[in-house]
């Protein structure tokens, strides 16, 4: 705090980036950003270190005045070479990484991995790993779509339903708990099966939590959904329609969001949800409330999976008699085996050479497409519109930049 | 009134008198609001120093003190200082006229809310000064929407509260309080129930809490005007704010909660009650309700209560023309 | 009119959430707090904290290690140093970097004779990097000290658990495992 910093400034060289060239030094980013900036508007950085970017997601947005006229999401300040970290570890040690990728919604990532050994290994799962594969999935659906209902609402200045939310997550970690053992990176299935079978206190806590979720979703829709101001907030705001989907690979809740029922699950079955009775929901608008909603409602298809789940469970090994050890190698080929993630299709390609380690892994996350979409969405938007698009795309930025 | 040397005695009491209550305030609002926040929250707020975390706002504040004072490359240097300075001081004024007590107003002036309305300006030039001077973008920003919500606001506030003025007659304060009785019923909220309305969507917009908080909004503007404030600046902003809410909470209290008269037993004690549950009710909102949009916050202003607050005085001016 | 009389519906919604979270705040805590409460025991005994070596059947004071470097291979994150000792097949040096360790389990799932087991320490705190540094050989001689008598177990795993559960009596500082505040299903 020196006071030689002591002078009147010229207001407006901050503001003006074109009159003041070499006074601001930006990088490579910013730089390219601010050439194609009229004078007098403003370049904003948002992030990476800012309140609703959710982690490290940097995005410079050309203001004028409030509105948003360009705006351009940066990546990579928390790449961490997971793919590559699949070529250098066994197939076996990889799987720890999937609980990192996306930090909210691990078990999705276990599966696109672990399903995409076995169907290159040609392993045959049993019948009970089947079916904790897919409570577990469920469980981890739903307490991924808790922490960015109250995240989002924290975006939009709703600090409270936050912390709501997080009492059902705790009751899902406990769950969940019990059979993986740890309440957020969860490493939980194995070639041919899952970690460790499930003890009665599972299916009890499952059938306990069902009906109180339910009730708290009540609470939520009249605290939440059917606030005005908060209505007012998404209505119409942020329209991302089939087209601009398809365009950028876009999938999960947006994608249905606009009206295409855009689900793995039914797209691609695998594991055992055909037994199961639920529905894809689809959004009745295309806009930041439509795929609000559909979050919503998929918490509740996921709790009549749950339901129709702890009603018949099945018997048997939850791992196959062989499983693969640590040292195991792949057999020569390749694999795709995508499955449905909370934020949208989630899918792991493996190509094998036979050798100790994979050849190559490709990680597809669904985040990185949906956060491509967000460049036009929000041209044209208010400052705080835009903050609320970015929101309501669900962004896990460790998953995006992997 | 004689300016006499007690007179000036009496006005320096006051002034000290309001210091000290406007820090005790915020402190114990500091603790009351993040106790509030934590229990609608389920869970236990500040709870490790002292019983009950009582003593969580004085170390806070010790804190506050202690830490280093950072100004940002290229900021105006005395703009930067001044605007903290400028947001605690003039609220200081704004309660010498107030009547906290049926012999207890520090500075009985026949123009009392003249004096508090024209004074309260004074709060937005800080923030606007305050942004400005930090050389920031969100700080800009910040001042930008500070100014057009406070100007916006300042309108349906001054004529929620004419209206009350046009039924009493007179500017004075205490024969504001004189002008309803004891009871509930007999109270400015009863007859003029819009204007309270009115004053109190108003007061929240003008004090910047949330669900009206966009000079500040978290989410959009990390901390809009006073983001590069650390230290004692920031702890002046947050005086500031807790005295202008508190100010606008006893204006509300006199006005149309009958200030410190009471069913029982009139005296000072009525009017600290009142204007802290009208905080209690800004504190509760701000940790239930998201925040409106700018282009909405305006609109509500302009379309809904402006309109509304001078069909109120209308309404208000014929009924008194035609009884009186 | 249609927008007055939405604008009316809307401030009957903000009453609604007003009455949500006054209801809320005379409502009891949810959090547990921890130095004086800690959670409910059966919610520490599924949790996978830092590895322990398991006690032996035959002698309880020994580990059944054998030193076959199974795991040290296994590790994905090279966090285990096992070091054979001068005579027999137990290990002389058991070390283990939980800063590096991802808890995933390959080492236990490996273990040719059952002598690894995830410990349930869910209080574990450490100030620098070097106290991350875990003894397990250190470990096991504390908890032989403990109680140098196996209680009857059949086999390794529930032989891990009762560990776990005289470990988490340590931990908890509060004594008396104090239930959790508020578990029942809230009213809202």
């Amino acid at each position: 705090m020196a006071s030689s910093n002591f002078n009147f400034i010229n207001p407006f060289t901050f503001l003006n980036v074109q009159d003041s060239p070499g006074t601001y030094v930006g990088d490579f980013y910013t730089d390219n950003f601010e050439k194609g900036a009229r004078a007098g508007n403003v370049i904003l950085n948002l992030g990476p270190q800012h309140p609703s970017t959710h982690g490290v997601l940097r995005v410079l947005v050309e203001l004028f005045g409030e509105y948003v006229l360009r705006s351009e999401p940066v990546l990579g300040y928390l790449h961490r070479m997971q793919e590559k970290m699949g070529e250098v570890k066994t197939p076996y040690q990889y799987l720890p990484n999937m609980g990192r990728v996306d930090y909210l919604n691990p078990i999705a990532w276990n599966w696109a991995f672990a399903g995409a050994v076995e169907r290159l290994a040609g392993l045959e799962v049993p019948e009970k790993a089947e079916w904790l594969r897919v409570v577990s999935a469920e469980l981890n659906r739903i307490s991924s779509h808790l922490l960015w209902w109250g995240a989002f609402v924290m975006d939009l200045g709703g600090v409270t339903p936050i912390l709501y939310a997080f009492e059902e997550r705790e009751k899902i970690n406990d769950i969940l708990q019990i059979v993986t053992g740890s309440r957020l990176t969860y490493n939980y299935f194995r070639f041919g099966g899952v970690g460790q079978d499930a003890d009665g206190r599972f299916v009890d806590l499952i059938k306990d939590f069902v009906p109180y979720m339910r009730e708290r979703l009540k609470m939520y829709k009249a605290l939440v959904t059917e606030n005005i101001i908060f209505r007012r907030r998404l209505e119409g705001i942020g329209p991302m329609g089939e087209d601009i989907c398809r365009r950028y690979g876009a999938t999960g809740p947006i994608m249905r969001a606009a009206g295409v029922m855009c689900d793995t699950r039914r797209l691609y079955p695998y594991g055992i949800y055909d037994r199961f009775d639920y529905d894809i929901p689809t959004g009745p608008t295309d806009d930041c409330m439509g795929r609000y909603l559909v979050r919503l409602e998929e918490i509740k298809e996921s709790l009549r999976i749950l339901e129709q789940a702890v009603r018949d469970i099945p018997g048997g090994p939850h791992i196959v008699a062989k499983a693969p050890k640590p040292a195991y190698k792949l057999p020569a080929g390749e694999s795709y085996f995508t499955v449905e993630g909370a934020r949208g299709q989630v899918a792991c390609h493996i190509i094998s050479d036979g050798g100790k380690t994979p050849y190559r892994i490709k990680l597809r996350a669904p985040g990185f497409s949906n956060l491509s979409l967000f460049a036009e969405a929000a041209k044209g938007t208010l400052l705080a519109d835009a903050i609320a698009i970015l929101g309501s795309l669900d962004l896990v930025i460790p998953e995006v930049d992997r | 009134m004689e300016l006499s040397l007690l007179y000036f005695v009496k006005i320096l009491v006051a002034v000290l008198a309001i210091i000290a209550l406007m820090v005790g305030n915020a402190i114990v609002m500091v603790y009351v609001e993040r106790k509030a926040a934590g229990f609608i929250q389920r869970r236990p707020g500040p709870y490790e120093v002292g019983p009950w975390g009582t003593l969580q706002a004085i170390v806070d504040s010790m804190k506050l003190l202690a830490k280093q004072i950072f100004v940002p490359a290229n900021a105006d240097y005395i703009l930067f200082f001044l605007a903290p300075i400028l947001a605690f001081f003039p609220v200081l004024l704004l309660f010498l006229p107030i009547p906290f007590g049926p012999y207890l107003t520090s500075w009985e002036t026949p123009d009392g809310i003249i004096l508090i309305l024209a004074f309260a300006g004074f709060g937005v030039l800080s923030n606007l000064l305050g942004g400005w001077a930090s050389n920031n973008k969100y700080g800009v920003l910040g001042a930008a929407r500070a100014v057009s919500q406070s100007i916006a606001y300042e309108i349906p506030l001054i004529l929620a509260l004419l209206a009350v003025i046009y039924q009493a007659g007179t500017l004075n304060l205490s024969e504001i309080v004189e002008a309803q009785g004891s009871w509930p019923w007999q109270w400015n909220l009863v007859c003029q129930p819009l204007a309270f309305f009115i004053y109190l969507v108003s007061l929240v917009a003008e004090t910047n809490r949330a669900p009206f908080d966009l000079p500040e909004a978290e989410s959009e503007l990390t901390a809009g005007f006073h983001t590069e404030y650390s230290g004692m600046g920031f702890a002046l902003f947050f005086l500031a704010e807790y005295a202008n809410m508190l100010l606008v909470s006893f204006v509300c209290a006199t006005f149309f909660l009958g200030g410190y008269k009471g069913p029982i037993l009139d005296g000072f004690w009525w009017t600290f009650i009142k204007a802290y549950l009208v905080m209690f009710f800004i504190v509760w909102i701000r940790w239930t309700f998201p925040r409106v949009r700018f282009d909405q916050l305006l609109n509500i202003n302009w379309k809904w209560l402006l309109p509304l607050s001078l069909l109120n005085l209308w309404v208000t001016a014929i009924v008194i023309k035609v009884i009186g | 009119m249609r927008a007055i009389w939405d604008n009316i519906k809307g401030l009957y919604s903000l009453l609604v959430g007003m009455k949500i979270t006054i209801v809320f705040l005379f409502s009891p805590r949810k959090t547990v707090h921890y130095p004086r409460k800690v959670v409910e025991r059966e919610n520490v005994e599924n949790y996978r904290g830092p590895l322990e070596l398991t006690r032996g059947k035959k002698d309880p004071a020994k580990t059944p290690c054998i030193s076959c470097q199974l795991c040290v291979k296994a590790c994905p994150g090279n966090c285990i140093t096992v070091v054979k000792g001068k005579e027999g097949k137990a290990p002389s040096l058991w070390t283990y970097d939980f800063s590096y360790c991802c808890l995933c389990g390959a080492c236990v799932e490996t273990c040719p004779t059952g002598a690894l087991a995830f410990s349930h320490r869910v209080y574990m705190v450490a100030k620098s990097r070097e106290e991350l540094l875990l003894d397990l050989l250190a470990d096991l001689d504390d908890r032989v000290k403990k109680s140098p008598q196996l209680e009857a177990k059949t086999d390794a795993k529930s032989d891990a658990k009762s560990e776990a559960k005289t470990d988490s009596k340590a931990d908890a500082k509060a004594g008396a495992p104090a239930k959790k505040d508020g578990e029942e299903p809230s009213p809202a």
